[in-house]
């Protein structure tokens, strides 16, 4: 986040409450207009390359019910501005706790108090529809999950919030990867070597094994496990690659449902609830490399069929079938590719897991690096 | 295996002797329920005579410890029911209090309590085994000078009630019945099974009783009458072909002696006429057959005659037989049970369930002592011919209905597919001439799937009636809880807002003085919503008091 943005946050607050105050004054009923944060208000243009906030904005009238939660943000606001100011950052919980400790010591504001984490992070989400900014650009962080990286290439360099710079030589590690931050953006990146390509692995035990058995030491790349569905640190630092390296991007992971609209979708054009930011935490140049349906026969790999009582399995390919109705990413021509192995998914019942590359050579511990590099040098990918 | 002549004797007992060594089956399984069984029975024959009179029962009840029961820990106790009813002959004292299966009830087809005529000679029998004396009896009719007092015993061998020490006293009363039995058991007074959840629900289903009762460790309690209306039990309609086997059907034809088979039918029998004969004709029974005397009937013609009318599709049974408490009784009686906050009655109208008529009514209340945790179950009253039913509630048919209702659509806590919570009573009466109960000790109703559902209609009906004061009451709830609201939040809203805009006091004052504006309009509205809700509230509990003020006012004419 640049400088600019910094003072722009407490200056938009305060133009807020200035609107706020103003109406009252005049009694005149104040209404806060936020984004509406859902797939019915997400535009996807595959110039842009991820999805967008729409027109729709929810209005919170000040009236009985609302005026709780009003009084709530204007309270969180106070703090987070404070904040701000003061170059302090917090996470989710400890915002938390400290409008709990700010209500203990003044009696007045006790009726906001608040009951659980989930109502305070409520009044959060609120704050940053309202200012239309992430809650990082709030100085509120999520613990850093995901995206550890190794490279004997990449060189980051971190800008440190007193002005210092840290050099990072990742190839100087060993075997430790790089933990990139939920804040990629204060991070500059350079290359020792020209980087062929970067490979993000859903699972991190995976990426793991292939830095273990030498496949950063082999090609010039970059490495990285997912861990899952990607946080913001890992969406973040994807761009951040995409942007500042210009080198391809590629996600291996699970052939099925969840990993393509879940994982997948999200890391390459954001999602629905983060309309806001989806336009620095995504990556749409990253690439499906695989599993892809044709592997299976290709390599003879083991799939198996979706379990009927796993509700989880279950649920996502009922998300497959509204996503490939209402996904405007999904409906984009551009990306007919991905609604295909959706369909097939949907039609064959059957999933394919990243590993099961394993099964090709048992006795090569190689030969799941070997077909990736093969795939990505003959473009099999989507 | 045959037994050879020769052998073990084969010999025959009599029904007493029978009863007297499983009296377990007929509700005298352990010493709690000895108690409770020997005053169901006293009390229910008690309300029984009165009702059969017309008289309006003034019911006295008297339970005390008399010191150790000769059972290993078990109690002596004396329980005594004393009643206005009409008396009883001094003839039939023995027959009624000494002898098994001797009724003017026996499969009569009417929602009497008592049906066989073997409880109160099962008491007797108890108190006999467990105490060496019978049941003391004092008695007197209308037509009687002096009372008749005598002890009553079963002659266990003969089936037959024995008579000792009778005198005759003078009883400053025209008429009714005292009997007392010294019995060994132990007392529980609280809980499900308890002495007063019995006398309490007997009071509730029998609005036109009054009852005072005394037991031990605590005060006599007196429970007026709110009805002067004494239920009329309705005579019991002929029987429904369906309804029989072909041994009764065979042995009915005997009351009749030598008419024509058609005129047995159609008089013998409800829901058989003259196009019922048609069909059955038209089925292929022979005409003549109907034109014979009954009496000369043979076996096989009879059995074709009964597969006949088995095969026909017939009119359901007439309804005209069973008995109501009635909604208006129902709904004075419930507030005898404690302070009720609001209740909701419910009178089905009678219907046919397992082809035998039936009539459930139900009330549901919630109390106003709210000291009930929120998590326990609803009290729940289960009622069999006006008898309160008290054990094996599980595999009761008015459970398995509780518990099949969706509670929570009507404001009331239920964990999944169980016993409603929460500071409710679930009363269920079902009334029939037949009801099907799951033991002879008459402890549980059978849960067929048409009572069930039969059952589960009124629990609906009652529900949806209450919900409205449920909802009514939160909604209330809800509006005192948005004035609040305003009251907290506005000053909290400006202060922050003054604070991060740094404004001037003289804003501030601007601001809050606008925001009052703004949210006084809402208040004055929700003010406005909340005097109506407060206003229909007061008026339904007005009137439900005036219901109880009637009530009281017909029992100071009464005593007056």
């Amino acid at each position: 986040m640049s400088q600019a943005k910094d003072t722009e946050i407490p200056k938009l607050s305060r133009e807020l409450c200035n609107r706020l105050l103003t109406d009252l004054e005049r009694a005149k009923r104040p209404v806060l207009y936020a984004t509406k944060c859902s797939l019915d208000n997400s535009i996807y243009n595959h110039k842009v390359g991820f999805l967008t906030p729409g027109p729709k904005k929810v209005a919170t009238e000040l009236n009985v019910s609302s005026v709780k939660k009003m009084s709530g943000a204007i309270f969180m606001l106070e703090i987070l501005l404070r904040n701000i100011d003061s170059g302090a950052v917090n996470t989710k919980r400890e915002l938390y706790y400290i409008s709990k400790g700010e209500i203990k010591h003044n009696s007045s504001l006790k009726p906001l108090d608040f009951g659980d984490q989930e109502e305070s992070d409520e009044i959060i989400d609120f704050i940053c529809e309202m200012l239309e900014c992430y809650r990082e650009e709030l100085n509120c962080y999520a613990n850093d999950r995901g995206g550890q990286t190794y490279s004997q290439q990449l060189v980051v360099t971190e800008t440190l919030p007193d002005g210092d710079k840290a050099v990072v030589d990742l190839s100087k590690l060993g075997t430790t990867p790089f933990q990139p931050k939920n804040r990629p953006q204060n991070l500059k990146l350079s290359a020792r070597k020209k980087i062929d390509f970067c490979l993000v692995v859903e699972s991190e035990g995976t990426a793991n094994t292939l830095v273990a058995n030498g496949f950063t030491k082999r090609h010039n790349c970059i490495l990285m496990g997912a861990q899952g569905v990607p946080s913001n640190a890992v969406r973040g630092w994807c761009k951040l690659i995409q942007d500042q390296l210009s080198v391809p991007l590629y996600f291996f992971g699970d052939l099925d449902a969840y990993t393509m609209q879940n994982i997948y979708r999200t890391l390459k054009a954001g999602s629905a609830a983060s309309l806001i930011r989806n336009s620095d935490y995504s990556a749409p140049d990253v690439k499906f490399l695989g599993v892809l349906p044709e592997d299976i026969k290709k390599y003879d790999l083991n799939d198996y069929p979706v379990k009927e009582n796993d509700a989880q399995e279950v649920r996502a390919l009922k998300k497959a079938q509204d996503a490939l109705k209402n996904d405007p990413f999904f409906q984009d021509k551009k990306n007919k590719g991905l609604t295909q192995i959706l369909n097939w998914l949907m039609t064959n019942k059957r999933r394919c897991e990243q590993q099961a590359y394993f099964t090709v050579d048992p006795r090569d511990p190689t030969m799941p690096e070997k077909i990736i590099v093969d795939k990505i040098k003959n473009g099999r990918y989507v | 295996m045959a037994k050879q002549a020769g052998q073990n004797k084969i010999t025959t007992s009599s029904t007493a002797e029978y009863f007297s060594k499983n009296l377990q089956q007929v509700g005298f399984s352990s010493q709690t329920k000895a108690t409770l069984t020997t005053l169901k029975e006293a009390v229910d024959n008690a309300l029984d005579a009165c009702e059969e009179a017309q008289i309006l029962p003034d019911l006295t009840v008297f339970i005390e410890k008399v010191g150790p029961g000769s059972l290993k820990n078990s109690d002596q106790i004396r329980i005594r029911v004393e009643d206005n009813g009409p008396g009883i002959d001094p003839e039939d004292v023995p027959k009624v209090f000494g002898e098994y299966l001797a009724s003017s009830k026996f499969g009569r087809g009417r929602c009497s309590r008592g049906q066989q005529g073997i409880g109160i000679s099962a008491a007797t029998t108890w108190a006999q085994l467990t105490s060496a004396t019978g049941v003391r009896v004092i008695t007197k009719t209308k037509g009687m000078r002096k009372a008749i007092s005598s002890t009553v015993e079963v002659d266990i061998k003969n089936n037959r009630g024995v008579m000792k020490d009778r005198e005759s006293l003078d009883w400053n009363r025209p008429h009714g019945t005292s009997v007392e039995f010294l019995v060994d058991g132990r007392i529980q007074l609280n809980g499900e099974a308890g002495l007063l959840n019995y006398l309490s629900g007997t009071t509730l289903v029998n609005p036109h009783l009054t009852l005072r009762y005394k037991v031990p460790d605590a005060e006599e309690q007196v429970i007026e009458r709110v009805s002067k209306e004494i239920p009329m039990v309705p005579e019991a309609t002929e029987p429904h072909p369906h309804t029989m086997k072909l041994g009764e059907f065979i042995a009915h034809s005997h009351l009749f002696g030598r008419v024509k088979t058609s005129a047995w039918l159609k008089k013998g029998f409800s829901r058989v006429h003259e196009g019922v004969l048609n069909d059955l004709v038209k089925a292929g029974t022979a005409k003549s057959l109907l034109e014979k005397s009954v009496d000369q009937l043979s076996e096989t013609q009879f059995k074709e005659l009964f597969a006949g009318l088995q095969n026909l599709k017939l009119m359901a049974p007439s309804t005209r037989s069973v008995l109501s408490i009635g909604e208006d009784g129902f709904a004075k009686s419930i507030k005898r049970l404690g302070a009720v906050d609001f209740f909701a009655v419910v009178s089905r109208k009678p219907a046919i369930c397992d082809f035998k008529p039936v009539q459930v009514e139900v009330a549901v209340a919630r109390l106003e002592q709210k000291n009930v945790e929120a998590e326990s179950a609803v009290q729940i009253l289960r009622f069999a011919n006006r008898v309160p039913l008290q054990f094996d509630k599980a595999a009761c048919a008015i459970v398995h209905a509780i518990e099949s209702v969706n509670w929570r659509a009507y404001g009331i806590a239920q964990p999944k597919g169980g016993i409603p919570q929460g500071p409710y009573i679930v009363a269920v009466s079902v009334v029939s001439p037949f009801i099907k109960f799951k033991n002879a000790s008459k402890e549980t109703i059978d849960a067929s799937d048409e009572l069930v559902e039969e059952i589960r209609r009124a629990l609906i009906q009652a529900g949806q009636k209450l919900s409205k004061h449920i909802r009514r009451e939160v909604k209330a709830n809800e509006l005192e809880e948005k004035i609040r609201h305003i009251e907290q939040f506005c000053p909290i809203l400006v202060e922050g807002l003054c604070r991060l805009t740094k404004a001037s006091p003289a804003r501030k004052k601007k601001a809050e003085d606008g925001l009052v504006k703004i949210l006084g309009r809402d208040a004055h509205l929700t003010k406005q919503e909340l005097d109506q809700a407060h206003a229909v509230l007061e008026a339904q509990n007005a009137e439900a008091d005036s219901m109880g003020n009637t009530a009281e006012q017909a029992q100071l004419t009464e005593n007056a």
